[in-house]
């Protein structure tokens, strides 16, 4: 992300009039890679696509702004497998960590991961170092730490349906969980941030907080939030595109300012939810529109949903999750040029 | 004879060992076991899918009404054989080949069997040949398919493809759901319907069998 885009965000964020309103995408392995016609397992193996991949989506679309900017994630392998998680790969298949703990029981041996020295995560910043010169020539910069959030973490650790069942029959095995996995959460931000000082965002991906009750939510997953977002930072962007009426209005107490939601809700009621206190990244349908539709479909979706907001503030007009696999450059296009001549 | 209202209360509610408790003493007092599932589970199973529509459960709570269900049926399926009872029709689920999560198919698979069907859960990560293999060994009404990932709902595609290749697809109708899937895709894919909840899944299934 170029100093211009930040700032743009950061003014979307603050809740500044912008004219036109920024277009912006979370962009990852599923869909990029492929787009740029390599498969997955090249993307995330090779310095050389890595870059090049992540460089011609930046210049296929100069005026959307790509979240998280460069980040070289390993899916949702990064954080598992630091804690011992084995991580399975295929050629062109979004890779799987597989679960460590098969019973509550077994949280009282997992030991705190070193973000420094286990599973990928030296991979991870070690990959943005090399890149690092290239990114800032290009008038780029790594602005955010990006990290799975302590609930998705612990779902890949024990299984999803295990981690859950546990909150009822275990909670306090499950708060000791979540307790080691957000003290690991807050070094591995820490040493994102003591490696790239340009790191001025944290991104935190979880689906899971979107999965509980308002009551769980309070209980399961505010008070981890809470800790992992608590940084000196100007953009705290949150990525749940589960339901989140439940979670939507307590979230800006976790101190996040920036959220990505899914296409269950319309902007107005997320406005309601959260107080317009925090900024909207969404939400036109990624996979039947913008992966699917014509670019007519995306202009007649994105007409729609803009016609339907009533406080254009704190938008930012992207699709209801990540930008979805398959999503073709003239729907992208579609949406963005949309976006330019409604808000103009 | 007691009514079934402690056994609907325990399901609804995920307590797990209240529910086998109550189910032991409804057999014991000689409620049959088609009953039970009639009477006791089905309804209750349906509250807790309204619940979740409405909004006042989520997805913990319908885990644990789901677990509370499964262990029931644990005392219940060998009598229920045992019986000679009928299904309402034989269902196989399966996540697709690729996609490791099992949440929703197991939510489904609750479902299913609290709505009276019998369900062949086929696990994760299952290929279109152990679909095959499923329903020649065992003819099924009803074959689901799950993905929860982006990246394996073509497999969604391929599993229904090979089913048209091996010649058994006009013998069962086939569901789809997952949390990306939606019924633009699922009608892409030449699936005969589309849930997209777990709570929704019983009546799919019956408006299927009726059609």
């Amino acid at each position: 992300m170029n100093d211009p885009q930040w700032k743009t965000l950061v003014a979307a964020v603050r809740g500044e009039s912008i004219s036109p309103l920024p277009t912006a995408f979370i962009i990852d392995s599923p869909w990029l890679p492929n787009w740029a016609g390599h498969t997955i397992l090249d993307y995330f193996t090779s310095e050389h696509i890595f870059l090049e991949d992540n460089l011609k989506a930046i210049r296929a679309f100069p005026e959307a702004i790509f979240l998280p900017g460069f980040w070289s994630e390993y899916g949702m392998c990064t954080e598992p497998s630091a804690f011992g998680a084995v991580s399975m790969w295929g050629e062109d298949e979004f890779p799987f960590a597989k679960k460590v703990l098969l019973s509550p029981a077994e949280v009282e041996r997992l030991e705190k991961p070193n973000p420094r020295k286990h599973g990928l995560l030296p991979f991870v910043v070690k990959r943005l170092q090399h890149l690092q010169p290239e990114i800032e020539a290009v008038g780029h910069k790594i602005r955010f730490a990006v990290a799975r959030g302590p609930l998705n973490i612990a779902s890949f650790l024990m299984g999803t349906p295990e981690f859950l069942e546990a909150t009822k029959t275990h909670p306090e095995l499950m708060h000791r969980l979540l307790d080691l996995v957000t003290d690991f959460l807050v070094e591995w931000i820490a040493y994102q941030r003591e490696v790239f000082p340009s790191i001025d965002g944290i991104l935190l991906l979880d689906d899971i907080v979107g999965f509980v009750s308002r009551r769980d939510c309070e209980t399961f997953a505010l008070p981890y939030l809470q800790r992992a977002y608590n940084a000196d930072v100007a953009i705290k962007f949150f990525h749940n595109d589960a339901p989140c009426k439940a979670c939507a209005p307590l979230l800006a107490s976790a101190g996040i300012n920036l959220l990505n939601f899914g296409t269950q809700h319309t902007i107005n009621d997320m406005k309601a939810w959260t107080g317009n206190s925090i900024a909207l990244l969404g939400n036109i349908p990624p996979r039947d529109v913008l992966a699917e539709g014509t670019p007519e479909d995306v202009r007649r979706s994105t007409t729609e949903i803009l016609s339907a907001v009533q406080d254009r503030s704190r938008l930012i007009v992207s699709c209801g999750g990540g930008m979805p696999p398959h999503a073709p450059t003239e729907n992208i296009r579609a949406l963005i040029a949309t976006v330019q001549e409604l808000t103009r | 004879m007691q009514d079934l209202s402690e056994l609907q209360k325990a399901v609804i509610e995920g307590e797990v060992s209240a529910a086998v408790a109550a189910a032991r003493q409804a057999l014991d007092e000689g409620h049959a076991p088609i009953e039970i599932v009639a009477q006791g589970i089905g309804p209750a199973m349906a509250e807790v899918g309204k619940l979740f529509e409405e909004g006042e459960y989520f997805v913990p709570e319908l885990l644990m009404a789901a677990r509370a269900t499964k262990e029931i049926f644990v005392i219940l399926r060998p009598l229920l054989a045992s019986s000679g009872a009928q299904p309402a029709a034989h269902v196989v689920l399966g996540t697709v080949q690729g996609d490791l999560h099992d949440i929703g198919k197991n939510l489904v698979a609750a479902m299913l069997e609290g709505g009276g069907f019998e369900v062949t859960d086929l696990g994760v990560d299952v290929p279109p040949e152990k679909f095959i293999e499923a329903v020649r060994r065992k003819p099924a009404q009803i074959v689901g398919l799950s993905a929860l990932l982006t990246t394996t709902m073509p497999a969604m595609r391929s599993t229904i493809e090979a089913f048209n290749a091996a010649g058994v697809r006009q013998h069962f109708k086939v569901i789809v759901g997952g949390a990306p899937v939606t019924k633009k895709f699922a009608e892409s894919i030449g699936a005969d319907g589309y849930s997209e909840s777990a709570a929704a899944s019983v009546d799919l299934a019956r408006s299927l069998l009726a059609s």
